[in-house]
């Protein structure tokens, strides 16, 4: 390997490239506006089962993405092939869409040029890395598996894309943006245990501490016992946190809101959940997937979404905004959710405090169940545990949720800091441990 | 100078990989073309055509797999590209316990086209966004609709296929899909009725014979049924499930237990594993003798029918269950070999030429019974007909199930009565298939897709089709959708 870790990686599009390319479409755009967008992404994936490597993939692709209006008649083309020839296509697909489109009452020119603040969502290591790296790091986690006879199955990503948005106003912006994970489940026999972590840094993903956690939850989740179904309480890690919370962010969509097909309606400006709990954006937070501007073109700027238990954010579209007067439309892609009060320090502190709970790792496949309540169904995965009199005293087999984050956010007993936490079917958000009075448990599976 | 042909970039790619030591290799160059329009609330919301253009290369270094892929087809990057992959193959290569053996499968030179009548990118753009239009206008001349969606969609893939072995194999594929929605307020709760023509390998004849105006009326009135209806009450029902329905029922207890990559442990950091272990194939006893379950990647204008996957391999016809009994998997030919199988199933797809190809479901579809729909309700004394699809969650071994649906009507004493809101049923996937007592027959059957499958790591989207008749469970559990109190 010592030949591919001596080689750089491909030359991503520049600024300079992005402005020319952008240039290319806007000067010879027919529209009345013309926008153009770049997402040039190159990275790859070292995916491991079974102790070994089963797929160890490297990817370039570039896709360049034109929007032609004719007063308010829109069309969208893209291409993934930057030659002069091919870029002019997409405009002449773009300007002819829009030429026979209907009037979208809801369309608004692009946003008028701004200021967008410089963060660091490029890290130079996790540019820098490649395959070697990938595979460095899955045979660590691989090495310390089969030393204590378990079962490793993860995978190991890093990449780097070049993100842009131009329009025929002024507007312009580029930021390059990396991205690196690991994300590992341990088998010991039927038990599993689980760790991940996403970062813009490869270094922060600290490959040995997770592999260790993982190990630890598959080695105590053998021999689960089955408890029955019913209303328990619970302390949930924080990806399992996230996994609830990221059903709630996903329905803070204005429009439905003002449409009443929104399961806060009726609650803006209510107090709705715990009175102690806070969620904002933080695009700054050196731990998080902050950017400096949307796909829209909008700034991404620090804003608070929940202020102790009352919400007092929704998540607008443009047209939406502007229908009610909102100046600044903020975003919510770096979430913090936190909690006042004296926390534990970590999980174990809280579960020293519990007399009887369910300690769930994880959930799996939530899903909504009914979106006017926003009541949610999923499993718990990799580490469900009964703990007793501050102890973790069994694993259990898992059971499936079917209950409300609106309604079992309502009061928190105990919490930790705000932690990393990232789940395989959501982005990333800092959410703490916590444990709530009640969640209610459908039913249960056989493992 | 005019640009080599893809012939002649393969050409470039595999003799670059003959001389490279790799034991297999192949490359696959695609150009996908995508048109979706999307109506929301009487209103064209966007109209996108996206053009996807790339190439990946795929080998086999000392049993070890390395693959990489990149949207520019120059003749300085396709050879960048094929030692990139040869080289992640050695890097694999260095730490492989076991070395990744290919079933064998014969040399394939053919060209493969979807028939259509009426090519979707040839149909004028006006056409179809009027037909969106006057579909969401249908929508809102019924009373108490808030809100209203239609959309369609259609997608060309040219594809090249070829590999060191020799095979060469054209593609030019064609698949498309529309819908409607309509949702209904009242007293503070929302919900939703759907129609959905298939996801199949149609031209744009499918939309015209779906008719979404002529639907579009029956589906706001049933929205509106459906917001007003009681909500169930918690019990044990006997269940006659739709084809749409069934074909998520399908696709999540059944067909992704039966891929063998999963019941080898390759997913078990993401989709999971599978119930349906290797010492289960022959004997388990998966469903009543009623249920047969069969994959069939030869039948026209469905989804996984390409004539043949992303290995190479032509696309087959097999049981998964028989008469109630588990007895195959879908797989690639990599996976083959390891439960004893000399030829893949053909079951390798990836979602573009960005992606290796994993094993995907199959087009897997409930065998035909003997029953009348009418024959089926009639022996149900309290029962619930569900249609279409809803909230839908398993467990990562695929035993514990919830399911929703689209729209329910309460069966009383062998007549359907009302709508019911609000019906969840959920199970253990091998006590539900047991608890089938009646499928009904072929003149009932009807095929549903599913293009956003998710799996593998980075995610990708596998395309296949169900197809089933209407079939009735006995005395599953029922609980409602809301909220625990």
């Amino acid at each position: 390997m010592s030949v591919l870790a001596a080689k750089p990686w491909p030359k991503m599009t520049s600024r300079e490239e992005f402005r020319f390319l952008a240039d290319l479409v806007l000067t010879r755009s027919s529209g009345d506006q013309t926008m153009v967008t770049l997402h040039d992404h190159h990275g790859g994936t070292t995916r491991f089962a079974n102790n070994q490597v089963v797929q160890n993939v490297d990817t370039r692709r570039g896709t360049l993405t034109v929007t032609v209006a004719f007063g308010r008649r829109r069309g969208t083309a893209s291409t993934t092939d930057f030659t002069a020839g091919s870029v002019q296509d997409a405009l002449m697909r773009a300007e002819r869409i829009a030429r026979v489109s209907p009037d979208d009452p809801e369309y608004l020119p692009p946003p008028e040029p701004q200021p967008f603040a410089a963060r660091e969502t490029a890290r130079p290591e996790t540019m820098a890395a490649g395959p070697t790296r990938r595979l460095e790091y899955a045979n660590e986690a691989i090495g310390q598996c089969r030393m204590e006879n378990l079962v490793a199955a993860g995978i190991v990503s890093s990449s780097v894309a070049s993100i842009g948005i131009a329009a025929n106003n002024g507007l312009f912006a580029c930021e390059t943006r990396t991205d690196a994970r690991f994300s590992l489940t341990v088998q010991a026999g039927e038990a599993t245990g689980w760790n991940a972590a996403a970062h813009r840094s490869i270094d922060h993903l600290k490959i040995q501490e997770r592999t260790l956690a993982a190990i630890q939850k598959a080695k105590r989740g053998r021999e689960p016992r089955e408890l029955p179904p019913g209303p328990y309480p619970v302390l949930l890690e924080p990806a399992a946190v996230a996994g609830l919370w990221a059903w709630v962010l996903w329905s803070l969509d204005a429009k439905s809101y003002e449409k009443g097909t929104s399961p806060f309606a009726g609650k803006f400006r209510q107090e709705m959940l715990d009175k102690r709990l806070t969620l904002a954006n933080a695009p700054g937070h050196p731990d998080l997937l902050g950017v400096g501007f949307t796909s829209e073109g909008l700034p991404s700027e620090p804003s608070t979404w929940i202020d102790h238990g009352v919400l007092t954010q929704l998540a607008y579209d443009r047209f939406t905004a502007q229908a009610h007067g909102i100046q600044a439309i903020p975003t919510l892609e770096a979430p913090v959710l936190s909690i006042d009060g004296a926390a534990c320090g970590t999980v174990l502190d809280l579960v020293k405090q519990v007399d009887r709970a369910i300690l769930v790792t994880n959930f799996w496949y939530i899903r909504s169940v009914n979106p006017s309540d926003l009541t949610l169904t999923g499993m718990t995965r990799d580490g469900t545990f009964l703990v007793e009199n501050g102890e973790i005293v069994a694993a259990i087999k898992n059971l499936r949720f079917h209950d409300s984050p609106l309604r079992v956010f309502r009061q928190i007993d105990a919490w930790t800091r705000p932690m990393e936490a990232v789940t395989a079917e959501t982005g990333k958000m800092l959410a703490p441990a916590l444990t709530l009075p009640r969640l209610h448990f459908s039913s249960a599976t056989r493992f | 100078m005019s640009s080599p042909s893809w012939d002649e970039f393969a050409e470039i790619a595999l003799k670059r990989l003959a001389v490279s030591g790799v034991e297999y290799g192949d490359i696959r160059i695609q150009d996908s073309l995508t048109e979706s329009i999307q109506g929301e609330d009487r209103r064209i919301a966007s109209i996108r055509d996206i053009r996807d253009i790339g190439f990946g290369i795929r080998v086999l270094y000392h049993g070890a797999w390395g693959f990489a892929a990149s949207s520019i087809l120059s003749l300085e990057e396709v050879p960048r590209v094929a030692d990139l992959a040869v080289e992640i193959a050695k890097g694999s290569a260095s730490i492989a316990a076991e070395k990744v053996r290919l079933a064998e499968e014969p040399v394939h030179r053919d060209r493969v086209v979807t028939p259509c009548r009426i090519d979707p990118f040839s149909v004028p753009l006006e056409k179809k966004t009027d037909l969106l239009l006057h579909t969401m206008e249908a929508v809102h001349r019924q009373a108490g609709i808030v809100r209203s969606s239609a959309s369609l969609w259609a997608r060309r893939d040219r594809k090249l296929f070829m590999s060191t072995e020799g095979s060469r194999l054209e593609f030019d594929l064609l698949a498309g899909q529309g819908d409607c929605t309509a949702t209904a307020l009242h007293d503070g709760r929302f919900a939703s009725r759907s129609f959905n023509t298939p996801h199949l390998r149609k031209g744009y004849e499918l939309i015209e014979d779906a008719d979404l105006l002529r639907e579009a009326p029956r589906v706001a009135n049933q929205a509106v049924e459906k917001v007003h209806a009681p909500v169930v009450d918690a019990g044990r029902y006997d269940l006659i499930l739709d084809p749409e329905h069934l074909s998520l029922t399908m696709h999540e207890s059944c067909g992704h237990p039966s891929e063998l990559d999963r019941a080898l442990g390759y997913e078990a950091n993401y989709a999971g594993t599978s119930f349906l272990t290797t010492d289960k194939q022959g004997t388990f006893r998966f469903g009543s003798p009623h249920v047969t379950l069969v994959a069939d990647n030869t039948e026209p204008e469905t989804l996984a029918a390409t004539g043949y996957d992303d290995d190479g391999v032509a696309c087959q016809q097999w049981d998964i269950v028989r008469d109630g009994i588990f007895i195959g998997y879908c797989t690639n030919r990599e996976v083959a070999p390891t439960i004893g199988e000399t030829r893949s199933r053909g079951s390798n797809r990836a979602d573009g030429w960005n992606s290796v190809p994993i094993v995907r479901i199959a087009n897997i579809g409930l065998a035909p019974g003997a029953a009348t729909l009418d024959q089926l309700i009639g022996d149900v004394k309290r029962g619930i007909a569900i249609e279409g699809h809803g909230s839908y969650s398993i467990d990562q071994r695929r035993y514990n199930f919830q399911f929703g649906g689209d729209a329910f009507w309460l069966i009383e004493h062998g007549r359907r009565t009302h709508m019911l809101r609000d019906v969840i049923y959920h199970g253990i996937t091998p006590e539900f298939w047991n608890s089938c007592d009646g499928v009904a027959d072929r003149s009932f059957r009807r095929r549903y897709g599913f293009i956003t499958c998710g799996k593998g790591q980075p995610g990708q989207s596998g395309w296949m089709t169900h197809a089933a008749s209407p079939a009735r469970f006995r005395q599953v559990a029922v609980i409602r959708g809301e909220g625990s109190g």
